[in-house]
């Protein structure tokens, strides 16, 4: 069922529509839980329209095994998605440093206000993002200190490749997972994959995680599959951040979603008006490459990876 | 005056760009004061104003070297990329420097522009950062004043502008210069002025001259002056805001800065393709008008004006 749930005019003949698809079983049969699965918040992630697009059309074809509210939000950010345009076009303002919003406020604020309007009273929701144009990432969830306890054994459920507990930064208050599980919406972070690209395997991948999660959450009636364990980082294990200490093109050696080991070659950062190496850059840790750029150009100071280090006890 | 590189950023294929600071008046002296001028490529106004201080402080210092008492340094921008290529924020990764303080040495380029940009200005007893509005508004310069630094109030004053507005903290404040200078003791201050991407000079002379006086009154400057402004007190509490009900061609009827009555038409909106009247604003009640929305379509919604009530404002 196709619901609206914001629509303003536009200048010249169009309007701003949200859309989301809501699946639901037979009112007797409701067991009243509820997920939300958002994507496209940053116009220039795509991995999870085909998420959507998977998700949506299991539903469409088992709408027998549904036992609760399952609403698919595909495009937060219409204009965005439509424009390769990361934040909200016109204002560049990026949505998800606008959370809760108000309807007071100027346009995107207006929208993260509909978004959180829309999604309150979920039981759970489920945010995409693909990174950005910059890095390729390993299918994570990401999820701050102050939520882990609640939040991790939930995205375990999912089978993901990666958990990041990460510290809590009062920036990220104005997320929309940080709104949502203010309003009590047990939510997650997912990032794969990379900006304005969809990378099929981590698409079914995910697909198949969040159906596992409906599944043991009693929202659809369908057999677990077997889910791998997530590396998950805890405070064993470190995360190391790796930046370019100079200008140039980053050349990478290794793939990501690889194990290196300390002092492995990661890439060069080269001069190609000189056709000289600038830097080489190796790994710090033993670990986990769950990030790797993408875009080959870069400043000083640009993330070149991440690498979840091996726990002290694996290393004992 | 001595003039010094405090930091560069290299790229691949671009000359480093260069963070310049003009200082007057001997190292250390007090009362000291740093005006630091736009992160954002498209504000003129703050550029000329930095630029015309740089040649008032020259040209009064050379004709009388005690002219200057105190320290004052000068920041006319921290980021010459943008402003060579007609963007906003930084051009590679549209990342705004100004939510990245108190920035990050290790961290991402705009991170470290932060950092170094911080570590050279956060030991002077008064702070100024000139700024655009960031949003699609024309508005009357004033000085706004961030919770934190409410009790600044009186040095505002000084300024002589005719209204301080002390903004409620959001998250994203946190990861301000403003906010920043403030948690490290400086009093802190924002001059917001204009409109982004054009020089309104009347404007842009009103803040300069401000900003002298503001030196005068402290005693950073030996210069005679005329007082301003007695500074009006406005919170958010203070400032209605005027929207739009329809969308297409805005058509302003008024100025920013001007006193409005109740019932005066402010502004009228026409359909884009057939020319129909769609919406004459009205002034609900008696104030001025503070800020305007800035370009010729408008979307429904739109924050339009927005007036201070004339009853509200508090005096001294």
């Amino acid at each position: 069922m196709i619901e609206e749930f914001f629509n303003v005019k536009l200048p010249v003949d169009e309007h701003l529509i949200l859309k989301r698809n809501r699946f639901l079983t037979p009112l007797q049969e409701l067991n009243g839980k509820r997920i939300s699965i958002i994507t496209g918040i940053h116009g220039d992630e795509i991995e999870g329209q085909y998420v959507c697009y998977l998700l949506a059309k299991w539903l469409n074809e088992n709408p027998d095994k549904i036992k609760g509210i399952i609403d698919i939000y595909p495009s937060m950010n219409p204009m965005g998605i439509d424009s390769i345009t990361r934040g909200f076009p016109f204002y560049n303002v990026d949505i998800n440093r606008t959370f809760p919003g108000k309807t007071s406020e100027f346009l995107p604020g207006q929208v993260a206000n509909a978004i959180v309007e829309a999604i309150k009273g979920s039981d759970y929701a489920i945010d995409i993002h693909s990174s950005n144009i910059f890095l390729r990432e390993l299918p994570q969830v990401r999820i701050s200190k102050s939520n882990a306890k609640e939040l991790v054994p939930l995205a375990q459920k999912m089978g993901i490749d990666f958990i990041w507990v990460h510290d809590a930064v009062t920036v990220l208050e104005s997320t929309f997972s940080h709104t949502m599980n203010t309003l009590g919406t047990k939510t997650l972070v997912v990032e794969m994959g990379v900006g304005m690209r969809i990378t099929k395997e981590y698409g079914e991948n995910l697909t198949e995680g969040i159906l596992n999660l409906m599944a043991q959450l009693d929202i659809i009636d369908r057999p677990l599959s077997l889910s791998k364990p997530s590396f998950v980082s805890t405070i064993n294990a470190e995360v190391h951040f790796i930046n370019s200490p100079c200008s140039g093109v980053f050349i990478p050696t290794l793939e990501h979603n690889v194990t290196v080991a300390q002092g492995e070659k990661l890439g060069d950062i080269i001069d190609p008006l000189l056709g000289e190496i600038k830097a080489t850059l190796l790994s710090p840790c033993d670990g986990l490459l769950f990030t790797i750029r993408e875009y080959p150009v870069v400043y000083e100071g640009s993330l070149i990876a991440r690498i979840l280090e091996d726990t002290k006890e694996e290393k004992a | 005056m001595r003039e010094e590189i405090l930091f560069e950023i290299t790229s691949l294929s671009r000359e480093p760009m260069r963070v310049k600071a003009f200082k007057f008046g001997k190292k250390d002296a007090t009362p000291s004061c740093v005006i630091v001028g736009p992160m954002t490529g498209d504000a003129i106004d703050q550029l000329w104003i930095a630029s015309r201080m740089v040649r008032f402080l020259r040209q009064k210092e050379l004709e009388n070297p005690s002219f200057i008492l105190g320290e004052i340094v000068v920041v006319p921008t921290a980021n010459t990329y943008s402003f060579n290529m007609g963007k906003s924020f930084w051009p590679l990764d549209n990342t705004d420097i100004d939510v990245m303080f108190p920035g990050y040495e290790k961290g991402e380029t705009t991170q470290r522009i932060a950092a170094r940009l911080f570590e050279k200005t956060n030991n002077f007893d008064f702070a100024i950062l000139l700024e655009a509005r960031k949003d699609h508004a024309e508005c009357k310069p004033y000085v706004s004043l961030l919770a934190n630094g409410a009790e600044d109030v009186d040095d505002a004053r000084a300024f002589g502008l005719d209204f301080i507005h002390i903004k409620d903290e959001s998250p994203i404040d946190t990861v301000s210069i403003n906010y920043n200078w403030k948690i490290w003791n400086a009093k802190s201050f924002s001059i917001i002025s204009g409109k982004k991407g054009e020089l309104r000079k009347n404007d842009a002379n009103k803040v300069f001259d401000a900003i002298v006086r503001f030196l005068s009154k402290h005693k950073i400057i030996d210069f005679p002056i005329f007082e301003g402004s007695i500074g009006n007190v406005v919170t958010y509490d203070n400032i209605e805001i005027i929207k739009s009900s329809a969308a297409g061609l805005f058509d302003t009827l008024v100025h920013v800065g001007d006193r409005v009555v109740h019932g005066q038409p402010l502004a009228r909106i026409y359909n884009t393709l057939d020319g129909t009247l769609m919406q004459t604003i009205i002034a609900p009640f008696e104030g001025i008008i503070s800020c305007a929305y800035d370009y010729p379509l408008i979307f429904q919604n739109a924050i339009a004006f927005r007036i201070i009530r004339l009853e509200d404002t508090q005096l001294p």
